[in-house]
C-alpha cells in the first residue's frame, strides 16, 4: 500500500477543493457569485504555490504565492465586484441546460482528464503528478464548459479566469521550473480583469442590457 | 554580427515609449526610420545566419523575414495612415501618439518570438502580442473595434492556455530525463528526443496545434481572425496577417519538429492535413461570399494558412521548404494587400466591396497594386506565391499524395474565383461620379511599391542564401536539425 506524503496529501487536498468550488459555477446565477468563485479559487492556488515553494525551497515561488494572494484572491475579485455592482443584481446568468446534466458533463470531462493523465508516466518525484494534470485539464474543460453554458459575457470572462486558475495550478505544480510563466499568468489575469471586465460593463450599462448581454453579437467570426 | 539581436528589440522599444512623449508628426517619421532600420538589421541578420555568422538558427531566421518585410513597410505606410485617420478633433492627436507606440510594440513582440527557442518563452511572447494586439484592435473606440478586441482576447487566450497545457506536458516529460529544473530550450529536447515519452509528445503536440493554431488562424479555430482583420487599423492587419500567424505558425514547426524527432513524422504530417485542408475549405469557400475587403483578405489568410499547413503535411523538402517560403510570400503580399485596400477603403469612405468600383480610375498606383496583390494572392505568375504554391503541390504529387495534392490544387482554384471576382470588381470599371482621381502621398506609395518589389522579385528568383537558409529550416522541421 502506497503511503501519501504530506506535500502530496496538500496537494491532493487542494486539487479536489479547486474541482468543487469550479463546479459550483453552474448554480452561481448572479455575477457576484462567479466572482466570489474566482477569488476562493484564487486563494486555493496561493495555496498550492506557497507549499510548493517551501517544498522546494523556491523564493520565486512564494513570493509569487503572496501576489497572488493579494491580486487574484483580494484586490481583482473587489474590484469586480465594485465594478458589476449595479448590474449584478439586476442579471440573472442565464443556462442552457439544467445543473445535473452540466454536472454530469462536467464529470465525464473529469474523467476523460483522468483517463488521459494516467497514460503518462510524467515527471517521476513530482508533487502529485497523475493529479496535476488531470486537475489542471478537468479545470480547464470546466472552464470552457462554463463559457458554453452560460451565454454571458461577463460570466464568460469569469469562466476564462477561472480556467487560468487550473493553468496555474497545474504549471506550478508539474513544471516548478517555469516561474516566470507562472508571473505571466498572473499578469494575464490582472489584465484580463481590468481591460476586459471593464470594457464589458461599461458596454453593458451603456446598452441598459439588464437581462441578457446581446451588446457583442453584431460581428459572426 | 549578434549584436544585431539587441538592436531588433530595441528600437522598436524604445520608440514605443518615445513617440508617446513627442508630437505625432515626428513620432510618425521616427517611426518609419525605426521600421527601416529594424528591416535592415534583420535582414543583415539572416544574411549572416545564412552564412554561420550568427548564433540563430535557420527556422529562426526564415521567420524573421515577414517581420522585416511588414515592420519596415507598416512604419512608412503608417506616416500617411495616421495622418488620414481621423477620430474626432479631440482624440486626433491622442489617437495617434497611442497608435504609433502600440504599433512599435507590438513589431517588438513580433520580432522577439522568432528569436527565441526556449519553449515557455515562446509562449510567453505570443501572450505579449495578444494583449498589445488586442489593445491596437480596439483603439478606434467603435463598437465593432471593441466587440472585435474582446473576441480576439478570450479566443487567443483560450488558445494559448491549451498551448501552455501543451507546453508544460513537454516540460513534465523532458523532466523525467533532464531534472526537475531545467530550461526548457529546443535544443534539450531534440537532444533527448529519443527518450522523450511517445504518449506525452502526442499530447503536447496536438495540444500545442489547437492552442497555437488559434493564433495561427487554422480552421476551426479561426473565428476571431476575420473580426480583428476587419476590425482593426489597416496596418496593425497588415501585422497580424503578414507575421502574426507566422509567429503562431513559428512556435507549431518548433513543437513539430521535437515531435517528428520523436517519433517520426506520421503524426504531424496527419494532424497538419486535417487542419490544413479544413483551413483552406473554410478560407476558399468563404472568400465566395464576402462583403467587406478586410474580411475578404483576413479570409484568403486562413486559406494560406492551410495551404502552408498542407505543404508541413505533405513532407517532402520540396513542399516544406516551399510552405516556409509561402510564409514569407504570404507577408509581403498580404501586406500589399492591405495597404492598398485600406488606400481605397478610406477614399470611397467605405469597405463594402459593393461600393468600391474604378478603383485604378481613382487610385491609379493603389488601385493597380491591389489588383496586383489579389492576383498574386489569388496564386498567378509571376508573383512569389505562385513559386511557393508551386513546390507545395510539386512536392506533394511527388509524395504519391495524389488525392490531397488534388483537393488542394481544387480548393485554390476556388479560392482563385474568390479573389479574381472581388478585386476585379473592386478595381474595374471608369473614373465614379463625384470622384477625384490621382494621389500623392509619396510614404503611402514608397511603402506598397516597396512590399510589391518582394512579391515580385521572390516571384523571379530567390537569393540563394534564403534558399540555403529556407532547405536548413526545412530539416530542422524534420525533426534532423
Amino acid at each position: 500500500m502506497t503511503h501519501l506524503t504530506v506535500p502530496e496529501a496538500f496537494a491532493g487536498t487542494i486539487a479536489m477543493l479547486l474541482l468543487i468550488v469550479q463546479l459550483s459555477l453552474f448554480r452561481s446565477v448572479v455575477i457576484s457569485e462567479f466572482i466570489r468563485v474566482y477569488a476562493i479559487q484564487a486563494w486555493l492556488v496561493a495555496a498550492i504555490c506557497l507549499g510548493v515553494g517551501i517544498t522546494e525551497h523556491a523564493w520565486d515561488l512564494m513570493v509569487l504565492a503572496i501576489l497572488t494572494l493579494v491580486f487574484k484572491g483580494v484586490l481583482l475579485p473587489r474590484y469586480m465586484q465594485s465594478l458589476a455592482k449595479g448590474i449584478s443584481a439586476r442579471v440573472e446568468l442565464p443556462a442552457r441546460i439544467n445543473i445535473l446534466l452540466s454536472l454530469l458533463l462536467a464529470g465525464a470531462l473529469i474523467g476523460i482528464s483522468i483517463l488521459t493523465s494516467v497514460q503518462l508516466p510524467l515527471h517521476e518525484g513530482a508533487f502529485l503528478p497523475r493529479a496535476d494534470l488531470a486537475t489542471a485539464l478537468s479545470m480547464v474543460f470546466i472552464g470552457f464548459l462554463v463559457a458554453i453554458l452560460r451565454p454571458n459575457a461577463l460570466a464568460q470572462v469569469v469562466a476564462f479566469l477561472t480556467l487560468e486558475d487550473g493553468l496555474f495550478f497545474g504549471t506550478i505544480t508539474l513544471a516548478p521550473g517555469l516561474p516566470f510563466v507562472i508571473g505571466i499568468l498572473l499578469l494575464i489575469d490582472v489584465l484580463v480583469a481590468v481591460v476586459v471586465f471593464a470594457v464589458l460593463v461599461r458596454a453593458l450599462v451603456g446598452a441598459q442590457a439588464a437581462a441578457s448581454v446581446h451588446v457583442f453579437e453584431r460581428l459572426k467570426g | 554580427m549578434s549584436a544585431l539581436v539587441p538592436a531588433v528589440i530595441a528600437i522598436p522599444l524604445s520608440l514605443a515609449v518615445l513617440v508617446l512623449l513627442i508630437p505625432s508628426r515626428v513620432g510618425r517619421i521616427l517611426t518609419a526610420i525605426g521600421g527601416l532600420a529594424t528591416a535592415g538589421c534583420i535582414l543583415a541578420l539572416v544574411f549572416g545566419t545564412a552564412n554561420g555568422l550568427t548564433h540563430l538558427d535557420a527556422l529562426s531566421a526564415v521567420f524573421l523575414v515577414p517581420v522585416a518585410i511588414v515592420y519596415g513597410t507598416v512604419g512608412l505606410y503608417s506616416t500617411w495612415y495616421v495622418r488620414a485617420e481621423s477620430i474626432g478633433a479631440d482624440g486626433d492627436e491622442r489617437y495617434r501618439r497611442e497608435f504609433l507606440a502600440l504599433t512599435n510594440a507590438f513589431a517588438c513582440a513580433e520580432a522577439v518570438v522568432p528569436l527565441l527557442t526556449n519553449m515557455a518563452g515562446l509562449w510567453v511572447a505570443l501572450e505579449v502580442t495578444t494583449i498589445l494586439a488586442a489593445l491596437l484592435v480596439r483603439l478606434q473606440g467603435t463598437d465593432a473595434s471593441l466587440e472585435a478586441a474582446w473576441k480576439y482576447i478570450l479566443i487567443a487566450s483560450c488558445g494559448l492556455a491549451i498551448g501552455l497545457i501543451g507546453v508544460v506536458v513537454l516540460y513534465a516529460a523532458g523532466a523525467s530525463i533532464l531534472g526537475a529544473h531545467y530550461g526548457p530550450q529546443w535544443s534539450a529536447y531534440i537532444a533527448v528526443a529519443g527518450k522523450l515519452n511517445a504518449d506525452a509528445i502526442r499530447l503536447a503536440f496536438l495540444l500545442a496545434l489547437i492552442g497555437f493554431g488559434t493564433k495561427m488562424g487554422l480552421a476551426p479555430m479561426h473565428t476571431w481572425l476575420p473580426d480583428a482583420h476587419g476590425a482593426g487599423p489597416t496596418p496593425t492587419s497588415a501585422m497580424l496577417s503578414g507575421v502574426l500567424l507566422s509567429d503562431a505558425l513559428y512556435v507549431i514547426t518548433r513543437f513539430a519538429s521535437i515531435a517528428n524527432a520523436a517519433l517520426g513524422p506520421s503524426m504531424t504530417q496527419h494532424l497538419f492535413f486535417v487542419v490544413g485542408l479544413l483551413s483552406l475549405f473554410v478560407g476558399a469557400f468563404f472568400l465566395l461570399g464576402q462583403r467587406d475587403i478586410k474580411r475578404m483578405l483576413a479570409y484568403s489568410s486562413i486559406e494560406h494558412m492551410g495551404i502552408v499547413a498542407c505543404g508541413l503535411a505533405f513532407g517532402a523538402r520540396l513542399a516544406v521548404v516551399g510552405a516556409l517560403l509561402h510564409v514569407v510570400n504570404h507577408a509581403a503580399t498580404k501586406a500589399l494587400a492591405f495597404f492598398s485596400a485600406g488606400r481605397l477603403a478610406s477614399r470611397f469612405d467605405t469597405r463594402e466591396i459593393e461600393k468600391i468600383t474604378g478603383g485604378v480610375a481613382v487610385l491609379p498606383v493603389s488601385g493597380t497594386l491591389f489588383a496586383l496583390a489579389g492576383l498574386a494572392l489569388a496564386g498567378m505568375p509571376p508573383f512569389g506565391p505562385f513559386r511557393s504554391e508551386l513546390m507545395i503541390l510539386a512536392g506533394g504529387f511527388s509524395t504519391g499524395s495524389w488525392p490531397i495534392a488534388a483537393t488542394v490544387l481544387g480548393l485554390l482554384l476556388v479560392a482563385f474565383a474568390g479573389l479574381a471576382r472581388w478585386t476585379i470588381g473592386v478595381t474595374a470599371g471608369g473614373l465614379p461620379e463625384g470622384m477625384k482621381r490621382g494621389e500623392r502621398d509619396v510614404a503611402a506609395i514608397g511603402s506598397m511599391l516597396l512590399a510589391f518589389a518582394v512579391v515580385l522579385g521572390l516571384g523571379i528568383v530567390v537569393p540563394t542564401h534564403l534558399v540555403a537558409l529556407l532547405e536548413r529550416a526545412g530539416d530542422i522541421v524534420g525533426g534532423h536539425p
